[in-house]
């Protein structure tokens, strides 16, 4: 039931009016807004932006992918984070900017990697993809922003850390 | 410090409370066999290794089935091979069915270590020596998967004493080749370490199997060393048509975002190999793509069908057909159903879905008794006992599904198996509130066919080889007498 549960979380938050949940702190405050994008073969997860502070305007969208054939070796590569990540949700021609490196979130390991997803506007737009994983399931997300891509990584990671989207994530993921 | 204000719990406990608990009718050790128009005939344990591909070959007046297995389970990550009393990571089974009724184990040749899909040796496919252009007359040569590191090819002409001939390491992946015996020509599913997926094709002429050469690498623009942007979908497997159809089936996904590929054989082969986007793109004569929702893991081609309905029709009584079989790959229903389509490819740059066929789930409270299920694959033997005429489905806990695909625009299920779990039947898991709940059932994972008849299937979860055949009005839609 704990899998149906955590689904029925997700569902009943995305349906939720914009402004219904938000996670603040000192500096942000985070909205959840609804899944932006069409359905695709995973089911939607959840969508955050960032309406205050330093982080205006950068959007976070994470969901978990049960099903990932590498259950011993994990997000082992960029290529993997490239493949898996949902930044094709964003943009099909995107670029990475670097090399990638070691992240965890909620205690699952993975990579995270900065990219140009090649989106017009007057300022650059820059997003990082993170892909982590638990034995044979995937937690992906995106965040992207009129930002550089060191500070989209540093506000998507506070995000990530915050103990509600932590909880959510370890439930959606079944790690705890 | 954040703080988190949600609504919509009602919601939840509303939907909650709709879920009612449907009764789970799991199997028992010593229940006896679940079936309609299928007998079992003969079995072996395969000494409890998790299978994959079986493949069957006619060696003089011996009939032998090779099976490749998966790797190891996290309680027995190597089982100990009775034969040599020594722990072997799970690879190769090689085992005698001339007389069905009474299967021979006769070598274990062991794989890569690993467990589940990290070792093991998956995939196994065999030529005659002397079907291959420049291959020893005398030799049998098994074409195996070595865990996700390197392809090998084995002489296996004494069976009971495999030798190794050659082996093309260095890879990232591997998985469902297809190798053409009148040409050599083989279509290796690898993982080349500079590309950007973790499957796709290496094309190498198998001619002579002691002396591999490559022809190139293929896949999907977007894949191939050096670009950006968006990855597509990674291979599963290939078939191809060989010279005089000229035609190469790609089945792309396992349960997403899958689609079939058609491929121009003769370009793909003699086309400008250089991995880039538009050299990609030269041999690719049209690519149907599924629902996200379902990935292809064999794309199985029937030219020529005669479709009944279509008979007395100026035009289109025959119709190239195409089945694809999605793969499921999550315990007890928690993905979108993976089940079996059929693909009108007959103009081929417009290929077009038109029927399916799932096993009707509460026929058997299937998404309750553990494991998967779904498809996974099919029979893939082309010889004339069953081509165009019947299929046979794997379907994990649903067991082997006989189709009467005659008249593809209606496939019809006319028998089934789901053979008995053992003590060595593996256990299949899942999380409820945060608890591992886990569940005994049987894995039908792989079907091959032989030219006699009968039908082999192999379990994902330890419980081996069944040797089966049709019964009744099955048989008799087959043909057989």
């Amino acid at each position: 039931m704990g899998r149906w549960l955590a689904m029925l979380v997700a569902v009943t938050a995305l349906g939720a009016l914009p402004g219904a949940a938000a996670l603040q702190s000192s500096e942000t405050a985070w909205r959840e807004i609804a899944w932006p994008f069409p359905r695709d073969g995973w089911p939607a997860g959840r969508a955050f932006r960032c309406d205050g502070g330093e982080c205006l305007g950068i959007e976070v969208y994470l969901r978990p992918k049960l099903g990932f054939c590498n259950c011993d070796g994990g997000v082992a590569d960029d290529d993997e984070v490239d493949r898996v990540s949902d930044l094709d949700l964003i943009s099909e021609r995107f670029i990475p900017l670097r090399t990638g490196e070691p992240i965890r979130v909620a205690g699952m390991a993975g990579r995270v990697r900065a990219y140009d997803p090649r989106i017009r506007g007057d300022a650059p737009h820059l997003a990082v993809g993170i892909a982590v994983s638990h034995r044979c399931d995937l937690l992906v997300a995106v965040a992207h922003g009129a930002a550089a891509a060191d500070e989209v990584q540093r506000f998507a990671a506070a995000l990530l850390d915050a103990n509600e989207i932590r909880r959510w994530m370890q439930s959606a993921m079944q790690t705890r | 410090m954040w703080g988190y204000v949600r609504g919509g719990t009602i919601v939840a406990a509303c939907l909650l409370a709709g879920l009612g608990e449907a009764s789970a009718e799991s199997q028992k050790i010593g229940a006896p066999p679940e079936a309609l128009n299928m007998r079992l005939v003969g079995s072996n344990d395969l000494q409890a290794r998790s299978a994959y591909q079986p493949t069957i070959h006619r060696q003089g007046e011996r009939w032998i089935a090779y099976i490749g297995h998966h790797g190891g389970t996290d309680e027995t990550p190597a089982p100990v091979n009775p034969q040599t009393g020594k722990a072997e990571p799970n690879g190769t089974s090689i085992v005698d069915v001339t007389d069905p009724a009474q299967p021979k184990y006769l070598r274990h040749i062991p794989g890569q270590e690993g467990k589940y899909e990290s070792g093991g040796a998956q995939m196994v496919r065999i030529c005659d020596g002397k079907a291959l252009p420049k291959g020893d007359r005398n030799a049998v040569y098994m074409l195996r998967t070595f865990g996700g590191e390197a392809h090998e090819i084995w002489n296996v002409a004494n069976p009971e004493n495999p030798v190794l001939i050659t082996r093309i390491e260095g890879l990232k992946d591997t998985h469902k080749n297809w190798w053409e015996c009148d040409t050599g020509i083989a279509f290796l599913v690898s993982g080349a370490p500079d590309w950007r997926t973790r499957r796709m094709t290496q094309v190498y002429d198998l001619s002579d199997p002691a002396h591999p050469v490559k022809i190139r690498d293929f896949g999907l623009p977007g894949q191939e060393p050096g670009s950006t942007g968006a990855v597509p979908t990674e291979l599963h497997g290939p078939i191809s048509t060989g010279p005089a159809g000229n035609r190469v089936y790609f089945g792309y996904g396992t349960n997403k975002g899958g689609f079939l590929q058609i491929v121009d054989r003769e370009k793909l082969l003699n086309g400008p190999k250089q991995p880039t986007p538009e050299n990609l793109r030269i041999p690719e004569i049209a690519r149907m793509p599924m629902s996200a929702m379902n990935g292809a893991h064999t794309t199985f081609p029937m030219k020529d069908m005669p479709i009944a309905e279509f008979a007395r029709d100026k035009d289109g009584k025959t119709r190239d057909i195409v089945m694809i079989v999605d793969e499921a790959i999550l315990n007890e229903c928690n993905e979108p159903r993976q089940m079996v389509w059929f693909a009108d490819v007959t103009v081929e740059k417009l290929p077009m879905m038109v029927s399916n066929y799932t096993v009707t789930e509460s026929s058997g409270g299937f998404c309750e008794r553990g494991g998967r299920f779904g498809s996974h694959s099919s029979n893939e033997s082309m010889a004339p006992v069953y081509y165009k005429k019947m299929a046979f489905i794997s379907f994990f806990n649903a067991g082997v599904r006989a189709l009467d695909i005659r008249d593809p625009y209606h496939p019809q299920e006319v028998g089934y198996f789901i053979p008995s779990i053992t003590a060595a039947t593996d256990k299949r898991c899942v999380k409820i509130d945060e608890q591992e709940r886990c569940k005994v059932a049987i894995q039908t994972n792989n079907v091959e066919t032989d030219e006699r008849g009968y039908i082999y299937i192999v379990d994902r979860a330890n419980t081996g080889l069944h040797v089966l055949e049709l019964t009744g009005p099955a048989r008799a839609a087959a043909g057989l007498p």
